[in-house]
């Protein structure tokens, strides 16, 4: 279809066409010049790495923000949004990638939360949900309660919310992010059938696989513009990814091995629940090395955050058993598994990594508020933080004026290497690094995973999680893939690219690739304890 | 004045030629202007000298207290000059309205100009653009209150001028002053309470009930119990510190144990704080007769009082509750807790964002119960100074509401040690002022129109204002880093 859109462009307007499109934030540029047009009736794919962009684009079209510069123009009509029912009355929907629902409502009640006024609450709103339902083959039940449905339903209501306000062009933020393979097959069907009744579809995704088999154009965003545009019938997913990265990115790469013998952090049939009672990490068993950096690849939202929290002592397991350092640490609180330590680069740092409010001196402390030098007993020690902050920024490149702007100030690329500073300041034996890299502009991604080399040549063993394929290959002793909880297959970071990782994370094996790792590399002592293929 | 060399002259004879400047034009003024012209126009030409000397005063002494180097900026030139200069004029003022009562005229005027001139060097050097920025917010909050107030009394068909005028100068009578400070002595352990609870983003409601059960404990304690002098005091504030934190305890355990809003639980304990003291009030249990149709706790020995401070030097014979002090120590308490020490950082970090404390290895749920109850245990103290410096017993007509009125000064003070001493003065400075409306047949509760409009529009001013300060602030960084540049590939 994609040739269609050039020729529709004659008979009627484009459902969605962006033009010029720059958005500054303090210090950065987000996007600019960004031009987008999307045919009606397509599925029209927006792909770019983390962090290119994409989000902050589409928070413009829905009208989430505005733009500094350039136009929006709906079917032909320049439209400036002031906010998102500006751009719902104007047919634009959009589903978060994280859904906003009420588990205790009905898919009724959710879906006529806030549009109240469109078709009542009551037998009109159900009888038109059943419409839409039928109409686009959602399958929607509108008297289920939320909390029965499972994550494809979820995000199948929240399909239904957009249309039930009438929307005609609808966004999907990553849609993919938190769906299992078949639940993704599914959301793909439903996708064509919206096309097929005439609608418009903005997909987001920066999984190039999905990409090419549902969109009908692709348009591509690297470093905040559009750089490309591309037809999914001719373009292959390796001139995707060249286009995505630019092929001026750093190339993360470990070079000999450190690994030894000595076991620095050992999980053993760790289980934890989500609060239904669902084991969201699964018998994992794992062990970390001195001078080893483990890998863990997997689709968003399969156990990888819950593992580390349990690590960390933010989340109690429900079974299984930690030890650092042979040490019994499962029912530690987490100020007391810091102190042995351990290091944590959270995976939203402005969540878990920082007091964005406070100035950086004190973000010194957080974290190791119970160790020199940043107290002396129950006080503060000033001079000693201020002294060891000025100390990271020096050492770690942080790119500030001084230690005494407060956090929010500086880029995500600077925070993080502050965060990364401060937790090797206390000599930790052992590092949890979350996406250490997401968000984070070339130039500090490179410094960075110089910091994890250098750390790792002197004897740190890492946790490395990361939704980075490349980065997880290069950087990682040894490679494990999460799926559901479980560690399924264990990779040779290696000889493994990334399309082989890639379809292991979604559950179909490493597809003729050697599951274990061979003679070589420093990773093989690791293959005798692992539990393995446990799906 | 300037000086025509190109090289540096020394931070301190900067200082010293700006305060004798400052000091030797407002003392030869003063012989043909009144004392407050003279002194204004003193202090101006002194900031008038800083500021034209400012190029060769050495750097170190010119950088913002955050650290980014400001001068230059329009941000400093709009905003933060104007507001040291306004500062330094208003310190000099009151310093000199201050000692006006004490010394006489052109002394006190020529001192009034040396603090004023010296609080011109440092501002000007000092004054960091954040901190300007709040000056200006409450400034502009300020304008605006009086503002409204006056279109309030406008529509009313009253002169609104001659009503601050009137307030003005009853306000400032010394008997006064005496009972502004007193008032805001009870209303800022009151604030701190309440404030110790917002830094953790706890809605302390309850300290109405704490102070009130805590003052009726700690009353009949001094009653019924003869102990002797500075042992009984100690007893009594401890048993009103322990009964403020337990009753803000509940609520903190309850929050941490079962979930339970402390909004919601600190107005139910109110409600069962009034039913107790009403309990307890009675001829049957804790109360005597006092006078006829008032009953009360048993008035305290003398052995329990804390006398108070003679206010001979505001010109008044009556008396400031001695207990001022221990107002003062709570808040240098409060400060040195938040700023100095492990745990401050916690509750600080904790208020901020509580996933990075937890990250952290912050206990929350303890911090929560801790906080709640330091909140209650200030707030337990909220009855002392009335109690032992002037009632000496607690009967039916003891001050309430209080608690509420903490809530607003908090606010108004920004949670800060220094912001709610100001908060308080002005809050019983409005209480006081208003007590001669009624003479004139003006409505006293316009007084209460204003507190109400200074609160809402500090808030509202102060929040518009941070945001944009703090914008402009990451954008001053941005340029200076030199990375506000289209190649920069990061989006937030």
């Amino acid at each position: 279809m994609s040739s269609t859109p050039s020729g529709e462009g004659a008979a009627g307007p484009f459902a969605v066409e962006l033009r010029g499109i720059t958005k500054r934030f303090p210090g950065v540029v987000a996007n600019h010049d960004i031009d987008i047009t999307v045919a009606p009736g397509t599925v029209h794919a927006i792909v770019g790495e983390n962090g290119a962009g994409k989000s902050t684009l589409m928070k413009t079209l829905y009208g989430m923000h505005r733009p500094d510069e350039g136009h929006i123009r709906i079917r032909g009509e320049e439209v400036r949004f002031h906010s998102p029912s500006d751009a719902i009355r104007h047919g634009i929907g959009m589903v978060h990638q994280h859904f906003m629902l009420a588990d205790n409502l009905t898919v009724l009640e959710n879906v006529v939360l806030g549009a109240e006024r469109r078709h009542g609450i009551g037998r009109r709103a159900r009888a038109r949900i059943q419409e839409l339902s039928a109409q686009y083959g959602l399958g929607v039940d509108p008297d289920r309660l939320m909390e029965e449905l499972g994550v494809g339903d979820r995000q199948r209501v929240e399909i239904l919310k957009v249309l039930y306000r009438g929307a005609e062009t609808i966004i999907l933020d990553e849609p993919t992010a938190v769906l299992v393979p078949q639940e993704v097959d599914e959301l793909f069907d439903n996708l064509r059938e919206l096309k097929r009744e005439g609608l418009t579809v903005i997909f987001i995704s920066h999984k190039l696989d999905e990409v090419l088999s549902v969109a009908d154009e692709i348009t591509v965003i690297r470093r905040g513009t559009t750089v490309a545009t591309a037809d999914p019938r001719t373009t292959t997913a390796r001139e995707l990814a060249t286009l995505m990265v630019g092929g001026e990115l750093p190339v993360p790469e470990l070079r000999e091995s450190t690994v030894t013998d000595h076991v620095i952090l050992s999980l053993n049939g760790v289980t934890v629940l989500s609060s239904e009672g669902r084991p969201v990490v699964d018998d994992v068993t794992l062990d970390i090395r001195r001078g080893e950096i483990v890998g863990i690849a997997g689709v968003e939202g399969n156990g990888q955050s819950e593992l580390i929290e349990a690590i960390m002592g933010m989340r109690r397991a429900a079974s299984g058993s930690i030890a650092l350092e042979g040490q019994d640490i499962t029912d530690w609180p987490t100020l007391r598994i810091r102190e042995a330590g351990v290091g944590y680069i959270p995976e939203d740092r402005h969540r878990h990594g920082m007091l964005l409010d406070s100035p950086l001196w004190e973000n010194r402390i957080l974290g190791h508020q119970t160790r020199e030098p940043s107290v002396r007993g129950p006080w503060i020690n000033r001079s000693g933080a201020r002294a060891d902050s000025e100390r990271i920024v020096t050492e770690y490149d942080v790119r500030t004026p001084n230690i005494d702007v407060i956090a929010d100030a500086l880029s995500g690329g600077n925070q993080q290497k502050f965060i990364i500073g401060r937790e090797m300041s206390a000599q930790p034996h052992f590092l949890v690094a979350a996406h250490p890299t997401r968000g984070v502009d070339v130039g500090a991604q490179s410094a960075i995973w110089e910091q994890l080399r250098e750390a790792r040549a002197a004897g740190l063993a890492v946790l490395l999680v990361s939704a980075d394929l490349d980065e997880l290959i290069g950087m990682s002793d040894t490679l494990h893939v999460i799926l559901r909880g479980r560690l399924v297959t264990e990779a040779d970071p290696n000889s493994v690219t990334p399309e082989q990782l890639g379809s292991a994370m979604t559950g179909a094996g490493l597809g003729g690739a050697d599951a274990h790792t061979e003679g070589g590399s420093g990773a093989e002592g690791t293959n005798g304890n692992e539990s393995e293929g446990g799906a | 004045m300037s000086n025509p060399g190109r090289r540096t002259i020394a931070a301190p004879i900067v200082f010293g030629l700006a305060v004798l400047l400052g000091v030797a034009a407002t003392f030869a003024l003063d012989l043909f202007l009144l004392w407050w012209a003279a002194l204004i126009i003193g202090v101006t030409l002194a900031f008038g000298l800083v500021a034209a000397l400012a190029p060769f005063t050495p750097d170190e002494s010119r950088i913002g207290a955050d650290g980014t180097r400001e001068e230059g900026t329009p941000l400093h030139n709009v905003l933060v000059v104007p507001m040291s200069l306004i500062l330094a004029v208003a310190g000099g003022l009151v310093c000199a309205w201050v000692l006006d009562l004490q010394l006489i005229e052109p002394v006190a005027a020529a001192l009034g100009a040396l603090i004023g001139s010296a609080l011109a060097f440092v501002l000007f050097h000092r004054l960091a653009a954040m901190m300007a920025l709040s000056f200006a917010a409450v400034l502009a909050a300020g304008v605006l209150a009086v503002g409204v107030t006056a279109a309030v009394l406008l529509l009313s068909g009253i002169a609104p001028f001659r009503t601050f005028g009137r307030m003005a100068e009853f306000g400032t009578r010394p008997d006064s002053l005496v009972q502004i400070i007193n008032s805001s002595i009870t209303y800022y352990l009151a604030a701190v309470a309440v404030a110790i609870g917002f830094k953790m983003k706890l809605f302390n409601i309850g300290v109405d009930g704490q102070y009130r059960l805590a003052a009726l404990l700690a009353a009949a304690v001094g009653g019924y119990l003869v102990l002797p002098p500075v042992v009984s005091q100690v007893v009594i504030i401890a048993t009103a510190i322990t009964v403020g934190g337990v009753w803000a305890g509940i609520a903190g355990y309850l929050k941490v144990a079962r979930g339970v809003s402390e909004v919601i639980s600190t107005i139910m304990l109110n409600a069962i704080a009034t039913g107790i003291t009403a309990y307890l009030l009675s001829t049957d249990r804790l109360a005597v007769e006092i006078s006829t149709n008032n009953i009360g706790t048993p008035p305290m020995p003398e052995s329990a009082w804390v006398p108070g401070i003679p206010a001979g030097f505001l010109g008044s014979d009556r008396e400031i509750y001695g207990l001022v002090l221990l107002a003062v120590a709570v808040g240098f308490l409060y400060w040195m807790m938040l700023n100095r020490t492990r745990f401050g950082f916690e509750l600080r970090a904790t208020g901020q964002s509580q996933t990075a404390a937890e990250a952290s290895g912050v206990n929350v749920k303890r911090m929560v119960f801790l906080s709640m109850l330091f909140s209650g245990m200030v707030a337990g103290l909220v009855g002392l100074p009335q109690l032992l410096g002037h009632s000496h017993y607690y009967a039916l007509d003891f001050p309430a509401g209080i608690g509420f009125i903490g809530i607003a000064i908090a606010l108004l003070g920004r949670n800060h040690p220094v912001g709610i001493v100001f908060a308080a003065l002005l809050w019983a400075f409005l209480d006081q002022a208003a007590g001669i409306l009624p003479f004139d047949g003006i409505p006293q509760e316009i007084a209460v129109i204003a507190q109400a409009t200074i609160v809402l529009t500090v808030v509202v001013v102060y929040e518009v204002v941070h945001r944009w300060g703090r914008r402009y602030q990451q954008q001053q960084i941005g340029k200076q880093l030199g990375r506000a540049v289209e190649s920069s590939g990061e989006a937030q």
